[in-house]
């Protein structure tokens, strides 16, 4: 969820930028040397941060009868690691706050911390672990994005929290309430970000899985299995 | 197709002005909305900006409204949670609520207008930089800065992109939906999972076919584009733009 132009106050949003510029300065660090080791992975990671923020222009059908749209950061975390995920996240909030009027730039910091670092972590990190454990892959890519999505919402609840603690309860009171707004209003949208990405996957590898092989993401032993289940 | 804030800033009138310029009153604006204890401030702030948008950038207001209206969820829902929990002060109405009570007092209230009065001063600030400036100049600046070539070859390729996949998207969901793709939940989340897992493959071959295409005229890492000087143009936009910029800084101090 983006967090608009100006919401936060003084010294939460350069707070929220000391927090994002270290990872954000990993992430091109990695990014130059796996460029300079192999150049023609710059075509192939513009074309994924475009693909990003197409994914989250397009409107996702809603239970509510309100849309949402995917947020896409556990699908591009899961293919290219959370590194690189945090430069193509920079660079799609970018665009979007500029593009779409979604987000704003002192906020930035906050909306990179959120969305661009630590939703795309635990998506990695539940892919990886969900991967070593031998759970099937459709169901290992459900749950990372259904938790990217979610933990991103988490996040920004937590970021508001902080930066308005309430009067009674302090900033555990406030998390409560921006919790009990934004992120359980979440849990159907990220269940339904789950499942779409599942879908994707799947059509992925019906139709050309030679990609994401290529991408590291998936075995070619794995992807047998898949299609021979799936056949 | 929806329109695009870029669409507007190219054909804006205040396109050609200087880009630093329009970055510095565009980010002055912002820091003193953000750092202002008062609502009156971020509010002059909307307003001149909103005007210079309209009046100079000639946008039209219908669509202004639109933008305007995009934050509101977000900024309303939590505006009303700041109001309930923040601050203190003798309260003014509350409620119970399963034993609860839930109560808006002046420090809140206060708290929750300043709140509101910062993000719309800031909101269109950032509309004012996004519907003048167009992403292209803006890459000019963003060569002039120290960050390293691959980000900004990165962003550049990728503004690139964000056009033609947007196209081959919306040419795909037409054609879903005139198939009745979207007639129904379950439906329209397999048509989007279709669509995007189809999006992603020619995004990938896309990447392939332009490495081969920029390799064969030398790309070595580094990408030219012609950027007109605007140097000495400076003190004429500066007259130029004297009015607005007058008037808005002059709204400002107080």
């Amino acid at each position: 969820m983006h967090i608009f132009e100006g919401f936060l106050p003084s010294p939460w949003w350069q707070l929220w930028f000391v927090f994002s510029i270290p990872v954000i300065m990993f992430g091109m660090y990695r990014l130059n040397k796996l460029v300079s080791e192999r150049r023609d992975l710059l075509p192939l990671l513009a074309v994924a941060g475009a693909f990003i923020f197409v994914l989250s222009s397009l409107k996702l059908p809603s239970v509510t009868g309100s849309s949402s749209h995917p947020t896409g950061t556990g699908m591009a975390a899961i293919m290219f690691g959370p590194a690189v995920t945090a430069v193509l996240g920079v660079i799609v909030l970018l665009y979007q706050a500029l593009f779409l009027a979604h987000g704003g730039l002192t906020t930035l910091g906050a909306n990179v911390a959120s969305m661009g670092i630590i939703g795309p972590l635990a998506a990695y990190l539940i892919y990886k672990a969900g991967m070593k454990a031998n759970i099937n892959f459709y169901v290992v890519v459900f749950f990372a994005a259904t938790f990217a999505d979610w933990i991103t919402y988490v996040v920004t609840s937590t970021q508001l929290a902080l930066a308005f603690p309430s009067q009674a309860g302090g900033f555990v009171g406030s998390l409560q309430a921006f919790l009990a707004i934004f992120a359980t209003t979440q849990v159907p949208l990220a269940i339904m970000e789950g499942a779409l990405t599942a879908l994707i996957f799947k059509y992925i590898i019906q139709v050309k899985s030679d990609a994401l092989v290529e991408l590291k993401v998936i075995s070619q032993e794995t992807v047998n299995k898949l299609r021979g289940i799936s056949a | 197709m929806t329109k695009m804030l870029d669409d507007y800033a190219l054909l804006s009138p205040l396109r050609y002005t200087n880009n630093w310029l329009k970055i510095g009153v565009v980010g002055f604006g912002i820091l003193m909305g953000i750092s202002s204890q008062a609502p009156l401030v971020p509010f002059s702030i909307a307003i001149c900006m909103s005007l210079a948008t309209l009046i100079f950038g000639r946008v039209p207001p219908k669509f202004y409204l639109k933008l305007l209206m995009g934050p509101a969820v977000f900024v309303v829902f939590s505006v009303i949670i700041i109001a309930f929990f923040f601050g203190g002060g003798p309260e003014l109405f509350g409620f119970n609520v399963l034993d609860y009570r839930l109560g808006v007092n002046t420090g809140g209230l206060s708290m929750a207008f300043l709140v509101f009065s910062r993000t719309l001063g800031g909101m269109c600030c950032l509309f004012f930089l996004a519907l003048t400036t167009p992403m292209v100049e803006l890459f000019s600046v963003l060569k002039k800065t120290r960050l390293p070539d691959s980000f900004i070859e990165l962003s550049m390729m990728m503004y690139r992109y964000i056009f033609v996949f947007l196209d081959v998207a919306w040419c795909i969901k037409h054609a879903q939906t005139v198939r009745l793709g979207y007639h129904d939940l379950r439906t329209s989340l397999h048509s989007m999972a279709m669509l995007c897992s189809t999006l992603f493959l020619r995004s990938w071959e896309q990447g392939e076919k332009t490495f081969v295409a920029m390799n064969a005229r030398c790309y070595d890492g580094k990408m030219m584009i012609f950027e007109e000087k605007k140097t000495g143009e400076i003190f004429r936009s500066c007259i130029e733009s004297g009015l607005h910029g007058c008037n808005r800084g002059g709204m400002v101090r107080f």
